[in-house]
């Protein structure tokens, strides 16, 4: 355990130091360059900086002292000429665009990212709650609902109210893996889109986060329901019955239920064992997890969230701000690990006896 | 029939076909340029996230058989994995992100020239932040034949355990769970790649573009006129008569939209079946 631990401050310590020593590289290196260009063809002439060459007055003006001051070299002036026009026309469009955007790492920018960054935490410990939740109800409804399959397909009324629900289900599924954008841009006309709320329910069903988890968490289930020990379980009598609506069953309220317990029933402890495996993939769910927040901020144009942000200082070329951020994001994920390192240590503790 | 049973081939028969009777369906509804616009991009996403594939298999092995034989050393065996650990911490979005604008800017200087080796660069920049899950698969094999008698059996008996590893454990032994790997890592390929394609799209890179950049179903996503289409389906959940209008008038969007979210969801069953088929 400790040696894991060790490890995770040992990439922060690391990734934290290749940043700085990033940011220093970018802050001494960002001094103006002296324009090389043309530098041989202008050796030897005037200073033309202070000539408005959007202006054709000037810039014929200017043609006109050229070629007065340097006789036979119409070409060579004129080329000169219109090189200097195309470079003060290229850094005037150059200062527009960037005007606004170019940033440093100032201590009031550094305040205003912090900010984002903790709502971002905020965001991500709910979808990440949430996420842990609906991961093991999904895969324990599936779980009962295959074992009670026989049951109920002899109980279905008529093939109408199959058809309809293989739909629902389809279409269920059908959602829960569209990307984030296409569900964005479905609703944009007809829902306000762009807030927390809707970010965080985007963030859960979309992406294909939740379906590929529950389907881990249901491996899991049906891998630990098929181990030998179930069976004596079983023949030692424990409840083994899948049916909703009996008492030695499991209902539809238990599945709900946030803390989950199934007591003298075999599935309390497929469900246990299914969850401690569980928990080790939270560290790869936690990155997938803000894959798909990145993708939802970008899909609702969430100005001012710390993905969001984090692109946009990545457009304009702020690289100080961008760094600080991409550490934020390693952070959290390395939080996550650590969290769930430690979780996973104990757990191993209860169960061996330690 | 044997195919309807097995889940994994009737979920690829329903992809083909679904995606076939689209196709026929755009080419007499869709105007000629989008309808091409449309295949080049599904065409390329598939291309490319096959060429994840590649990458991610071989990236994985290596990795893994890395892994493994540094075990005997402690300081380069914990090394390797201080560095496999720094890459899982990355979100794969970013680290593509990155990686496609590394891209663009190669491309642009005319370092990596613009044709098939711009697919094969953006394939290793996803295979790079994917392969790792195909290491832990490999290695999950090998540690798990470890433990039993066969593998001290056959080393005593002088076989090498290069051939041990890749003959008997991988290849005799494994082949199955890699190859249920490898159609997850097509989906996630797939789902990743049409994310960063559509972040960039939307105006998020100077260097990586759709200029520098082949044509996927992402960046077709964040067209403009795609973009109008898909805002339609909004406006058919309260004009419901507008439904019908989705499939003639707004069918590039529809279609590129369909086709990712589809073919994500077909992979999904396809895995699965592949994997209850096969009691993985």
């Amino acid at each position: 355990m400790k040696s894991k631990i060790l490890i995770h401050f040992a990439s922060m310590l690391f990734i934290t130091s290749i940043a700085f020593l990033l940011i220093v590289f970018i802050n001494t290196n960002e001094k103006p360059k002296p324009d090389t260009d043309n530098a041989v063809e202008l050796k030897g002439r005037p200073d033309l900086s202070f000539v408005d060459f959007s202006s054709r007055f000037q810039k014929a003006l200017a043609l006109d002292a050229m070629n007065a001051f340097f006789p036979g070299q119409f070409d060579k002036n004129n080329r000169i000429i219109t090189s200097l026009a195309d470079k003060q026309d290229k850094a005037f469009r150059n200062k527009i665009q960037d005007s606004g955007n170019k940033e440093e790492l100032s201590l009031a920018r550094f305040r205003n990212i912090s900010g984002m960054f903790f709502k971002f935490l905020a965001i991500y410990a709910i979808v990440m709650l949430l996420t842990y939740y609906w991961v093991q109800t999904i895969g324990v409804w599936r779980f009962c609902r295959k074992k009670n399959g026989s049951a109920y397909a002899k109980s279905s009324a008529s093939l109408f109210v199959n058809v309809i629900k293989k739909i629902i289900l389809f279409s269920g599924s059908f959602l829960l893996f569209c990307p984030a954008y296409v569900i964005a841009y479905s609703l944009r006309t007809e829902i306000n889109t762009d807030t927390v709320f809707f970010m965080i329910i985007l963030c859960v069903i979309s992406n294909g986060l939740l379906m590929v988890y529950s389907n881990k968490f249901y491996a899991f289930l049906i891998a630990e329901s098929r181990k030998g020990y179930i069976d004596t379980a079983i023949v030692k009598n424990l409840n083994n019955s899948y049916a909703g609506n009996i008492a030695q069953g499991i209902s539809f309220k238990a599945i709900l239920n946030p803390v989950k317990k199934f007591k003298g029933h075999v599935f309390d402890n497929i469900f246990r064992n299914a969850r401690f495996q569980y928990l080790s993939t939270i560290k790869e769910q936690a990155s997938f997890l803000i894959t798909g927040m990145i993708i939802t901020e970008m899909a609702l144009n969430l100005h001012g969230y710390y993905s969001y942000e984090m692109l946009r200082q990545m457009l304009y070329g702020n690289l100080n701000i961008l760094i600080v951020m991409f550490l934020g994001i390693f952070y959290t994920v390395k939080a996550t690990e650590i969290f769930t390192d430690i979780l996973v240590y104990k757990e191993n503790l209860k169960y061996e006896n330690k | 029939m044997k195919i309807f049973k097995n889940k994994d081939a009737r979920w690829s028969l329903i992809w083909l076909l679904t995606i076939t009777l689209i196709s026929i369906w755009d080419a007499i509804f869709l105007n000629k340029p989008a309808a091409k616009l449309v295949v080049t991009g599904f065409v390329n996403t598939i291309v490319i996230a096959l060429l994840v594939i590649v990458f991610t298999l071989v990236l994985g092995w290596i990795a893994a058989m890395a892994e493994h034989y540094l075990q005997k050393n402690r300081f380069l065996f914990v090394l390797l994995n201080f560095f496999f650990s720094l890459i899982r911490s990355v979100p794969q979005v970013i680290g593509i992100l990155f990686g496609y604008i590394g891209a663009g800017i190669l491309i642009q200087r005319g370092i990596v020239p613009s044709g098939a080796a711009v697919y094969f660069l953006l394939s290793l920049c996803m295979g790079v932040f994917i392969f790792l899950e195909m290491a832990d698969c490999i290695r999950d094999r090998i540690e798990h034949y470890q433990k039993l008698d066969f593998y001290n059996a056959m080393l005593v008996c002088g076989i090498a355990e290069f051939r041990i590893i890749n003959f008997n454990i991988l290849w005799k032994n494994s082949r199955i769970h890699i190859f249920n790997k490898l159609i997850s890592v097509l989906g996630i390929a797939v789902f990743l790649q049409c994310s960063v394609d559509f972040i960039i799209s939307v105006g998020l890179s100077k260097v990586a573009n759709e200029i520098t950049l082949p044509v996927t179903l992402g960046n077709l996503l964040a067209n403009i006129d795609s973009k109008q289409d898909i805002l339609a389906i909004g406006n058919t959940l309260t004009h419901p008569a507008y439904f019908g209008h989705l499939f003639f008038e707004h069918l590039q969007g529809v279609t590129v939209a369909f086709c990712i979210v589809f073919s994500l969801l077909c992979l999904y069953h396809i895995a699965n079946g592949y994997a209850e088929r096969h009691k993985l």
